[in-house]
């Protein structure tokens, strides 16, 4: 009896698995984010001179692709022998999503791809204090208060996934590139509010979101079946007979 | 897939390290003194010169401060001082002395985060006797950490 139900289950799982192989459609929920970066506050433990907060929030436009917009609050502040330096300021970034997941593994669950934004910073320096010798002798001065807008753009690979239904989790590498730090060549800033140090063409880190998501539609999504590699399957030349595309997905509305 | 909620904390270390990395302490190896720089030329053809002894020095309240003492010199370069908007230079070329009166704008320039910031200048005027010099022009107003020629001094 045993033996026979144990035959069964296993037939059903086949069963079950042909069925998913032959299926040419799935239906993928999309999905609007709204989320929090964990490792600003977390970050705040190791470096204490940076305070960091973001959010977030994307909207899938399909299985693949989805538009992304961040704001950041940063508050950098340093004192070293030589000067004292602060800036402050909100930082915007919008950009695009692109997953390289399958819509049929992903089930708009799963993210695993890369993100390309650009980013807008707001802020403001200031060096109250700084200090400087040379053959006259050492003497002090200060940096007033000034305000500019920075510029740059940001590469993020990243992965996501769904904790509990509503809830996702994930992290994304950023590598960002400075277009303009907004404030001349003499006094790029120590520190720009979401981009890093401003002296540097390049800045790199992690980010670490929790995120609240809810599907607002769904979507049926073609997928061409996978048919296993074949000697028989291919002609002469070498071509693949129709119908035997080995990856590939489409989009049906 | 399901390992996917496994690697936040791969990411988290990986955050932690490279900020901790970015918060230690670097020593400056940049140049942070900007320099006037000024190039010795013959008066009339306009060749480059060179002095057979070159002094450049300034009096202060308290005492002298000597930027260059050199022979068979045909450039020299000395910092304008930081603390004021001009600066005074004795410039004793082959015994003969002259005085030289530069003045300029300041502003700081940041280095680097490890290095800090440094006054640099932009001249906006310059005055000279001419017991020896014949004529001091400016060049290059920029006096920075570039390294460029900023005076052309023709005696």
């Amino acid at each position: 009896m045993v033996r026979r139900t144990c035959i069964f289950s296993i037939s059903l799982l086949l069963l079950a698995q042909t069925v998913a192989i032959s299926q040419d459609t799935v239906t993928v929920p999309l999905h609007v984010r709204a989320g929090f970066d964990l490792s600003g506050p977390v970050m705040k433990l190791v470096n204490k001179d940076l305070i960091s907060y973001g959010v977030a929030a994307s909207a899938d436009i399909n299985s693949s692709l989805a538009v992304t917009a961040g704001f950041r609050y940063s508050s950098f502040s340093s004192s070293e022998v030589i000067y004292d330096f602060s800036s402050r300021g909100l930082s915007i970034t919008a950009g695009t999503d692109y997953n390289f997941i399958k819509a049929n593994v992903s089930g708009g669950k799963y993210y695993a791809g890369i993100g390309i934004r650009y980013g807008l910073s707001f802020y403001s320096e200031e060096a109250p204090m700084i200090r400087y010798t040379n053959e006259w002798g050492a003497g002090e001065t200060y940096l007033a208060l000034e305000r500019h807008t920075g510029h740059y753009l940001e590469i993020t690979p990243g992965v996501r996934t769904s904790l509990f239904p509503g809830v996702t989790i994930g992290w994304n590498l950023y590598m960002r590139l400075l277009i303009s730090a907004g404030a001349g060549k003499d006094l790029k800033p120590v520190w720009m509010p979401g981009y890093g140090p401003g002296t540097s063409g390049m800045s790199t880190g992690a980010e670490y979101y929790i995120s609240f998501s809810i599907p607002y539609r769904k979507i049926k999504v073609f997928i061409k079946p996978k048919v296993r590699d074949s000697g028989e399957e291919e002609t002469e030349g070498g071509q693949e007979v129709p119908g035997t595309v080995t990856s590939g997905s489409g989009i049906r509305f | 897939m399901k390992r996917l909620p496994s690697i936040p904390a791969l990411a988290a270390i990986l955050a932690m390290v490279m900020a901790t990395g970015s918060c230690s302490d670097q020593p400056c190896y940049e140049e942070t003194d900007p320099q006037m720089n000024t190039i010795l030329l013959v008066s009339g053809t306009g060749e480059t010169a060179k002095a057979d002894s070159l002094r450049v020095y300034t009096y202060r309240e308290s005492d002298t401060l000597k930027f260059v003492s050199i022979k068979g010199a045909s450039s020299f370069s000395v910092p304008l001082d930081p603390g004021s908007d001009e600066s005074r230079f004795l410039i004793t070329l082959n015994g003969v002395t002259d005085t030289a009166l530069i003045w300029y704008s300041r502003r700081p320039h940041l280095v680097s985060p490890e290095c800090g910031y440094t006054i640099v200048s932009e001249i906006t005027g310059l005055m000279t006797t001419h017991n020896i010099i014949d004529t001091l022009i400016i060049e290059n107003k920029s006096v920075n950490l570039d390294g460029q020629k900023n005076l052309h001094l023709f005696y």
